[in-house]
C-alpha cells in the first residue's frame, strides 16, 4: 500500500523527468539518423533513386538494305511483331500460354520451352515470348489485348531475304549477337552479320544505336520517356549484282550444281555471282533448327559453300588459253607451225590421249584452241616447260586471291616451277606432269572467280581487275598482265573461233547468241578414268562425271562482260556450260537494247 | 449535463489540441501524396476516420477517470477474449491472423489489448508500488499473457510495443533502478530465448535488418528503398507529389507503415524535423500532464499513452530509416488505418480527460483512496 505520498510524488516526478529525457534521446537518435541519410548520404542516395527510376534502353537502328544494281532489294527488313509478358500480372500463365499456342500454332515443344523460360525469368520484368510474328498472326491477340493482362505487343523489324537460296552465299545471313559481340557494343537482341556481304559490310549496314531514357516504376514498366537519342538508320548498299541475270542463270542451271561469275571487263563489277545449291538464309533469322543445320552441313552437295570463290576445280581446257599465251610469249616453234593429231601422243610407252580418239588431223594454234586439241598442247607444254607455264598462270592471276571482299576465299593451287620432293630437295618435273598441266589437269586448281577475272583480262587487254561487289566504286587494276597486244589479239581470235568455226567446241550452241562471244570450253576430270571404259559405260555415277567449264567474254568487238561458268559433273563444257553463256549474253543484250 | 460538457470542452489542453491538429494536417497531405495516383478512396477513408476519431476523442474526454477505472478490468477481459478468439475466427492476411471481422468493421484485438493492458497496469499500480517482486510478477503476467498471444498471430512488433509499454509503466510505478540494472545485464539470456521462439520470417527480418544488402530483392528491399527515398529527399525534399520513389511505387506500403519515407522524400529533412518536433511536443505534453494529474491512476495512464506513442514513433521511423528491423508498426496519427488512428485518438481523449480533471484542484493523492 502507498504509505508515503510525498516520497511517492517525488519519486514519480523524478521518473517523469527521466522519461522526458529518454523521449528526447530517442528523438535525437531519429534526428541524427535523418541527418545522416538526408544530408551526409544525400547525393549517393539521390543517385540511387535516379538509377532506380531511370532505365536507359537502346533504340536499335534499322539495318540498311542491300540492293541490286537496279535498286531491287536483296536483303530487306520486314515489320514483324513480338510478344512480351510480365508474368506477375498474369493470373494463370499456363492457360494464357495454351491460348497463345492455339492462336500462334506453336508446337508442344515450343510451348514447353516458353513455359520453362517464364518460370526461370523474373516475375516483375517483361520477357520475350515470341517474335517475328505477322500482323495476321497477332491481330486476334491485338484485338483482345485487354483480356490478356501482362501481355504486350510490340512492333519491330527483322531481316528478310526475298531471293532466299539465290543470293544466300553472296548476301550471307545474320544471327543474334553472341558473347564476343556484346564486348563490341552489341545488345542481346541485336543481329550481327555472319557471312557474305552482311558480314563484310556490317559497319555500314548496321547504323548507329540510339538510346532512350525512360522513367520506370518499381515493376519495370515504362511510365514516361525522359530523353531520346534517335538511332540512325544503316546505309543502303547498292551491289553490282543484276538480280534478274542471277535469277536467269539460277533457273538455267536447273538441277545442276555449280558456279557462275559474270564480270564487267572494264570496271571489275561482278554482275552475277551464282553458287548452286544455296540455302534459305531466312531460316537463320527465324530460328534455325539443329536438324536443318546438320542437314546443310552434312549434305554432300555442300549448300553452305560459295562455289564461286571457295571451291577449287582443275581449270581443264580453259587453261589452254594460258598455255597458248605462254607459247606466244616464248616464241615456241610449235606456235608458228601446225602439228598432226592422231588422237594420242606417246610418252615412255604410255599413251596420252586426245579427247577426240580419232584425232584432229593437222592443226595450228587457232584450230587446236577452237577444237581443244589435247595433243597440240601436250607438245606445246613439253616445249615450254613447267616454269614458263607457272609464270603465265601467275601472270593472269590464277592461284591468287582476287580480294573480292567476301571471306573466306580460296586461292586455288598452281604447281611449283620445280618439283619439291618429300625430302625438301627439288628437281625438274617429269614430262608427263608438264604435259597434263599444259591441258589444265594435274595439280592445278582454280576458283570460278579467278577464271572470270582471267577472261576479263583477255578481253580488256590484260588488266587484272579487282572484282567489285559495290556499285559506283573506283575500279581497281591490280596489275597489268605481261603480254604483247598482238599475242593477245591472236588468242582472242582463237577464242572467237571456238564459236565461229564449224569444228569449234561451242559452235553449235553459241552461234545464235545476240552478242558475239569469244570463249573456251573445258572438261575437268574428277576421276582419272580410262576414256575407252567411260565411253562404254552408258551410265557413270553422277559424282564421278567430269565438271564442265565455259569461260569467255562478249561482245567480241567491244567487250563488255566476261564470265566463268562451272557446272559440276556437267561432263562437257560445250553441252552443259556453254548454253548458260548464251543465256547470259542474251539477257544482257536484251537489257541493253531495252534501255 | 450541458454545463459539464461545456466545462470539459473549455478546459481542454490547447497544446495537446494544437499538436493533434498539426499531425492531422500532415496526415491529410502525406496520405494524399502517397495515394493520389489511383487509390484516392484511401485518402477519403482516412479523413472519415479522423472525423470519427475526433468525435471519439471528445466523447472519451467527457468520461470521468473514475468511471474508466471501474471499466478497466472489463476492457482488459474483453480484449483478452477477442485475442483468444483470433486463432479461431480470425481472418488470415499475408500469413498472419490478426483481424476479427465483426460484420461492419474489422478490428484488430491486439490493438485493443494494448490499451486494455495499459489501463490494467495503471489501475494495478494506482494503489501499489513496483518495489516488490510479487507486484512486479503479477503485473508482468498482465502484460505477458496478451504479448504471448500476439506473438503467436504472429505480430512481433505489437507484442514488443505491449511489453515495453508495460515496462515503462512498471518503471514509472517505482521499479527499483538496481533491478533494472540487473535485468539489463541478464538480457542476453532473454534475447536468446526470444530468438529461439521466433518464426523464420521474423528471424529473417531481424537478419535482414542487420545487413539489408544481403537480399536486396526480397526482405531487404523495403529498407533499401525507403532509405533511398529518405536520403534522396535531402534537406528540403523533392517537392509535394514529386517523390519519384513513392510515385513510381518503389516504396512498399507507402500509405501505411512506410508513410514517413513519403514525407521525408517530398518534404526533406525539414518535414522530418517538423514531424519529430510535433511528436516531441505531443508526448512531452502528455508526460507533463502525467505530473499534474489528479490521481496516480491518471498519471500512470498518461505514462502508458506517452510510452505507446514514443514506441510507435521510434520503432516506425527507426525501421523506415533503417536503424530498426521491419516489424510492421504504424506511425501514429499519420499512417493510414482506422483501428490504429481511432485508438490513438481515443488515448489522446483519455489524456485530455486527465488534463481536464487536473483543473479541479483535487489533491494529487488522497491517502487511502488513490483512485478518486
Amino acid at each position: 500500500m502507498i504509505s508515503n505520498n510525498r516520497h511517492i510524488r517525488q519519486q514519480f516526478d523524478t521518473r517523469t523527468h527521466i522519461l522526458m529525457l529518454f523521449l528526447l534521446l530517442l528523438m535525437m537518435t531519429l534526428f541524427a539518423r535523418l541527418l545522416y541519410l538526408q544530408w551526409y548520404q544525400h547525393e549517393n542516395l539521390l543517385l540511387q533513386s535516379n538509377n532506380n527510376r531511370i532505365n536507359v534502353v537502346p533504340v536499335l537502328p534499322t539495318r540498311g538494305l542491300i540492293l541490286d544494281r537496279d535498286g531491287i532489294p536483296l536483303a530487306s527488313n520486314k515489320i514483324s511483331y513480338r510478344i512480351h509478358l510480365i508474368p506477375e500480372h498474369c493470373e494463370d500463365i499456363h492457360a494464357l500460354l495454351v491460348d497463345l499456342q492455339n492462336k500462334l500454332l506453336w508446337s508442344d515443344k515450343k510451348l514447353n520451352y516458353i513455359e520453362r523460360q517464364v518460370k526461370r525469368s523474373r516475375r516483375d520484368r517483361p520477357m520475350l515470348i515470341d517474335d517475328q510474328l505477322t500482323w495476321m498472326q497477332v491481330a486476334p491477340i491485338a484485338a483482345r489485348i485487354h483480356h490478356y493482362p501482362g501481355l504486350d505487343l510490340l512492333s519491330s523489324t527483322h531481316r528478310y531475304y526475298p531471293y532466299k537460296e539465290l543470293t544466300s552465299h553472296l548476301i550471307g545471313y545474320l544471327s543474334l549477337a553472341r558473347d564476343n559481340d556484346l564486348k563490341n557494343g552489341y545488345r542481346h537482341t541485336e543481329y550481327v552479320g555472319r557471312t557474305g556481304l552482311e558480314r563484310e559490310l556490317e559497319n555500314e549496314l548496321h547504323g548507329i544505336t540510339g538510346s532512350q531514357q525512360e522513367e520506370v516504376n518499381a515493376r519495370g514498366q515504362r511510365v514516361s520517356i525522359l530523353h531520346t537519342v534517335p538511332a540512325s538508320i544503316g546505309d543502303n548498299i547498292n551491289t553490282t549484282i543484276d538480280i534478274g541475270l542471277q535469277q536467269t542463270i539460277w533457273d538455267q542451271l536447273g538441277d545442276e550444281t555449280g558456279a557462275v561469275v559474270v564480270m564487267d571487263v572494264h570496271s571489275g563489277e561482278v554482275i552475277a555471282l551464282v553458287s548452286k545449291p544455296g540455302f534459305n538464309s531466312n531460316l537463320f533469322i527465324t530460328g534455325l533448327g539443329q536438324e536443318q543445320w546438320d542437314d546443310w552441313r552434312f549434305n554432300p552437295q555442300k549448300p553452305l559453300m560459295n562455289r564461286a570463290i571457295q571451291a577449287t576445280y582443275p581449270p581443264a581446257s580453259t587453261l589452254k588459253v594460258i598455255t597458248s599465251l605462254a607459247g606466244l610469249k616464248h616464241h615456241s616453234p610449235l606456235i608458228h607451225q601446225s602439228t598432226y593429231c592422231n588422237g594420242f601422243i606417246e610418252l615412255n610407252d604410255r599413251k596420252l590421249r586426245c579427247w577426240n580418239k580419232r584425232g584432229h588431223g593437222q592443226v595450228n594454234l587457232e584450230q587446236s584452241l577452237s577444237q581443244s586439241c589435247d595433243v597440240f598442247y601436250y607438245k606445246l607444254g613439253e616445249e615450254l616447260g613447267m616454269p614458263a607455264l607457272v609464270d603465265e598462270m601467275k601472270n593472269w592471276g590464277l592461284g591468287t586471291f582476287t580480294h573480292i571482299g567476301l571471306t573466306p576465299e580460296s586461292d586455288g593451287n598452281i604447281p611449283t616451277p620445280l618439283q619439291i620432293l618429300s625430302n625438301g630437295r627439288t628437281r625438274p618435273w617429269y614430262q608427263g606432269n608438264i604435259m597434263i598441266t599444259a591441258i589444265g589437269q594435274g595439280s592445278t586448281t582454280v576458283t570460278p572467280l579467278q577464271i572470270a577475272r582471267f577472261a576479263a583480262a583477255i578481253a580488256n587487254g590484260g588488266d587484272i581487275l579487282k572484282p567489285q561487289l559495290i556499285l559506283h566504286q573506283q575500279s581497281e587494276i591490280l596489275w597489268h598482265a605481261d603480254v604483247q597486244p598482238e599475242h593477245l589479239r591472236e588468242v582472242q581470235h582463237a577464242m572467237r573461233s571456238v564459236v565461229t568455226q564449224r569444228h569449234g567446241t561451242a559452235h553449235r550452241v553459241l552461234e545464235g547468241a545476240k552478242w558475239d562471244i569469244a570463249g573456251k570450253t573445258g572438261t575437268a576430270q574428277v576421276v582419272a578414268m580410262e576414256r575407252d571404259k567411260s565411253k562404254q559405260d552408258t551410265v557413270v555415277e553422277r559424282h564421278l562425271k567430269d565438271h564442265a567449264w565455259f569461260m569467255g567474254y562478249a561482245p567480241f568487238d567491244h567487250p563488255q562482260i566476261a564470265f566463268a561458268i562451272l557446272v559440276e559433273h556437267g561432263e562437257h563444257g560445250s553441252s552443259s556450260a556453254a548454253p548458260i553463256a548464251k543465256t547470259i549474253v542474251d539477257y544482257l543484250a536484251d537489257k541493253e537494247s531495252a534501255q | 449535463m450541458i454545463s459539464y460538457i461545456l466545462y470539459s470542452l473549455k478546459n481542454m489542453d490547447k497544446v495537446l489540441l494544437f499538436s493533434i491538429f498539426s499531425l492531422f494536417s500532415i496526415c491529410f497531405i502525406s496520405v494524399y501524396a502517397a495515394v493520389h495516383e489511383g487509390n484516392m478512396y484511401i485518402w477519403q477513408k482516412q479523413n472519415i476516420y479522423w472525423i470519427i476519431g475526433i468525435i471519439i476523442l471528445i466523447i472519451v474526454s467527457l468520461i470521468p477517470i473514475r468511471k474508466i477505472a471501474f471499466a478497466t478490468w472489463g476492457i482488459y477481459l474483453i480484449a483478452l477474449i477477442l485475442l483468444l478468439l483470433v486463432p479461431l475466427i480470425g481472418d488470415t492476411n499475408m500469413g498472419a491472423k490478426r483481424w476479427i471481422n465483426l460484420g461492419i468493421v474489422n478490428i484488430q484485438p491486439s490493438e485493443v489489448m494494448k490499451w486494455g493492458m495499459m489501463l490494467a497496469l495503471a489501475y494495478y499500480y494506482a494503489s501499489r508500488e513496483a518495489n516488490n517482486i510479487k507486484n512486479v510478477f503479477i503485473s508482468f503476467i498482465f502484460a505477458a499473457i496478451p504479448a504471448g498471444l500476439i506473438v503467436q498471430q504472429p505480430d512481433l512488433g505489437t507484442a514488443l510495443v505491449l511489453l515495453f509499454t508495460g515496462a515503462f509503466i512498471i518503471l514509472a510505478a517505482g521499479f527499483p533502478w538496481r533491478w533494472l540494472f540487473a535485468l539489463t545485464l541478464s538480457s542476453p539470456v532473454f534475447l536468446y530465448i526470444l530468438w529461439n521462439n521466433m518464426k523464420d520470417y521474423q528471424k529473417g527480418r531481424v537478419m535482414m535488418f542487420l545487413d539489408p544488402q544481403q537480399d536486396p530483392l526480397d526482405k531487404g528491399y523495403h529498407v533499401i528503398q525507403s532509405s533511398i527515398a529518405i536520403g534522396s529527399g535531402g534537406l528540403f525534399g523533392k517537392g509535394f507529389l514529386e517523390g519519384t520513389q513513392s510515385r513510381l511505387h518503389f516504396l512498399p506500403e507507402q500509405h501505411t507503415d512506410f508513410i514517413f519515407a513519403v514525407i521525408a522524400e517530398q518534404g526533406g529533412l525539414l518535414a522530418g524535423v517538423v514531424l519529430l518536433c510535433l511528436y516531441t511536443l505531443l508526448i512531452g505534453r502528455i508526460i507533463y500532464i502525467s505530473s499534474i494529474a489528479s490521481s496516480r491512476f491518471a498519471s500512470l495512464i498518461c505514462i502508458g499513452v506517452a510510452a505507446i506513442f514514443t514506441l510507435y514513433v521510434f520503432i516506425n521511423i527507426g525501421m523506415v530509416s533503417g536503424i530498426l528491423p521491419v516489424v510492421g508498426v504504424p506511425l501514429p496519427f499519420i499512417s493510414y488505418g482506422g483501428t490504429s488512428l481511432i485508438t490513438v485518438l481515443a488515448a489522446s481523449g483519455l489524456v485530455m480527460r486527465v488534463y481536464i480533471e487536473s483543473k479541479n484542484k483535487i489533491p494529487w493523492q488522497r491517502p487511502g483512496n488513490p483512485l478518486s
